[in-house]
């Protein structure tokens, strides 16, 4: 297993956020969480990666390794990646400057060797920009590098927030909603991208979304929350049909008769 | 043109050795009287201070105004090993350096809790706190100050006067900007950018936020307590616990928004700016706190990216817009 979590558990004061969740993802594995607004999706990632401190009692292990208290730099350094709902780019640094410091814990060079400027810095930083160039362009951002990131378009942002995840070259991509606020034709154009890493770097990948379309056609499986509890898990086609999930997420599909009376009132 | 861009790119020591070669060709050229030397040392001490300055303040996005304390401790080891061990320039630069950067060590403690004006006001104690420490103790002359701190003698030579003083200052300086240029165009200083813009999602890149803004501030301080010691030896060789009020933290606050926060030539060019406007309206002297007040006020409203940013904006676009064709933008 690659990402394990035994009795997850968060409150915040009476309210329990995380409330016992038992998951576990297997390596190259794409999973979707879906759930209404405040089931707790995202306190989920903010748990794992460690922007959050688990209550007492939860375990939490990446990799083999057991990451229930470290903090969150230390999660990012074993090799894993998320990306933010609110997308949380450098806004006030260049487009290039945000994917290499994405890169920043593989940088080969030690702090003395920056302090001191020596040549082969330079060399190797070519080398990372070289190779974060590539990245850009694999995402459709080349040619804005210098910009700034405040002045790219909404869809170029969430773009430019996946390069940034990937450069650290994760094993584990979190990605919360990454297709919130996009037209329909960017959201295709962005699964494809999404699909295409996946390939390049063998990533697996967890994905909070709330537009289905992307949940049922690209994740193998489906875990689902509400009110902080797992209420089920399965394939996309097992979740369509559970009775739970289409009482707490989904909604129900009414008939005429039902439909009639709903629009009476 | 591009050619000779590239070859300082790859060997960035060579840049500083022609910089070098002309900074020291310049006070014979230009220079007609002391007072000119004089001010030239002052503009790299001031350089000093702003490099270091902007590290902490531009690119980790960490508000100080508690330098000048670092920078008056600077002084005081200087002139306190003077006084009591009767060292020269050549020992006290070292152990200003080390000692200033313990205490910015003590200075990022705050901001690993604080933020913004929080940040601002502890340091502000912190500063003033060492300011009035130094000015009521007897170890430190209080406010007699500490006068006759000698200049160094290299080779029997002794470099007493401003003229000469220069070329103390101005290779120190040129070192230093060497480290601050090492640093910030190094993954250290995205890193620095990074906190200051996000540090949240810093952390998530794997980068040690905590780490990094210690770093900032060591760093920083070290450039401050080296510039104290610098303008300790500065002839006649007198400090006074006036120097280091705050509104010598405006003025050094003034070169770095003017220059251009979290630029990398930022602090450089607005130490030259500021201060020679400076030494200019020292007739107005009772508007001059009035006018670099409004200086930031209105770099921060009109150029928030000072000077260096506002050129730096214009190179970008235009190549933007040669790239992607795009007439307008």
């Amino acid at each position: 297993m690659l990402l394990k979590t035994n009795k997850l558990m968060k409150a915040f004061g009476g309210l329990k956020a995380i409330n016992k969740v038992d998951f576990e993802l297997p390596a190259n594995e794409i999973r979707g969480i879906i759930g209404p607004n405040g089931s707790g999706k995202s306190t989920f990632f903010n748990l794992v990666s460690g922007v959050y401190e688990p209550d007492p009692g939860s375990y939490i292990e990446f990799d083999g390794k057991d990451i229930t208290n470290e903090p969150p730099h230390k999660v990012g350094e074993l090799g894993l990646a998320r990306t933010f709902q609110l997308l949380r780019l450098y806004q006030d640094m260049s487009v290039i400057n945000n994917v290499m410091s994405g890169y920043h814990t593989l940088v080969p060079y030690s702090f003395i060797d920056a302090v001191t400027g020596r040549k082969k810095i330079w060399d190797q930083e070519k080398n990372i920009k070289e190779e974060m160039m590539e990245l850009l362009s694999f995402v459709g951002l080349a040619d804005y590098a210098e910009l700034n990131a405040s002045e790219l378009s909404g869809g170029q942002r969430r773009l430019l927030v996946l390069a940034r995840a990937i450069a650290g070259k994760p094993k584990l991509l979190m990605l919360d909603e990454p297709a919130a606020g996009l037209s329909p034709v960017n959201v295709d154009n962005l699964m494809k991208i999404l699909m295409r890493l996946k390939e390049k770097y063998g990533l697996t990948l967890i994905i909070i979304e709330h537009i289905l379309k992307v949940v049922m056609d690209t994740c193998s499986k489906v875990t689902v929350l509400d009110h902080g509890e797992k209420i089920a898990e399965g394939t996309p086609t097992q979740i369509k049909d559970d009775n739970a999930v289409i009482e707490a997420y989904l909604g129900k599909k009414m008939d005429d008769e039902e439909m009639r009376k709903a629009l009476a009132v | 043109m591009d050619k000779f861009k590239e070859i300082i790119r790859q060997y960035p020591f060579l840049g500083f050795i022609i910089a070098f070669i002309i900074l020291m060709l310049v006070p014979s050229v230009f220079f007609t009287d002391l007072y000119q030397s004089h001010l030239a040392s002052l503009i790299c001490i001031n350089i000093i201070v702003a490099a270091g300055l902007n590290i902490v303040k531009g690119f980790c996005g960490q508000v100080t105004v508690g330098h000048v304390g670092i920078y008056a401790v600077g002084s005081y080891t200087a002139g306190c090993m003077f006084l009591y061990l009767g060292s020269g320039l050549w020992l006290t630069l070292p152990a200003a350096i080390l000692i200033a950067g313990l205490f910015g060590m003590a200075f990022a403690i705050p901001s690993f809790r604080l933020e913004g004006p929080y940040l601002a006001l502890a340091t502000l104690g912190g500063g003033e706190a060492i300011r009035l420490f130094i000015e009521n103790g007897d170890f430190f002359m209080s406010t007699y100050g500490i006068s006759n701190i000698p200049q160094p003698i290299i080779f029997g030579v002794p470099f007493d006067t401003p003229d000469k003083y220069y070329y103390i200052a101005m290779p120190i300086m040129l070192i230093a900007i060497y480290f601050s240029f090492s640093v910030l165009r190094s993954s250290v200083g995205r890193a620095f950018m990074a906190v200051r813009e996000d540090p949240i999602s810093a952390a998530a890149s794997g980068i040690n936020v905590k780490k990094h803004k210690m770093l900032a501030f060591v760093l920083s301080a070290m450039f401050a307590g080296g510039a104290g010691a610098v303008y300790a030896h500065l002839p006649p060789g007198y400090i006074h616990p006036n120097n280091y009020t705050v509104i010598e933290m405006v003025t050094f606050l003034a070169m770095v928004v003017f220059g251009g926060l979290g630029h990398i030539w930022g602090g450089i060019i607005g130490a030259i700016i500021i201060t020679i406007v400076y030494d200019l309206t020292r007739p107005l002297y009772e508007y001059q706190l009035f006018i670099f007040g409004l200086t930031i006020v209105f770099t921060i409203l009109f150029m928030p990216k000072g000077i260096g940013g506002f050129i730096d904006k214009y190179f970008i676009d235009r190549r933007f817009k040669t790239k992607t064709g795009a007439s307008s933008k």
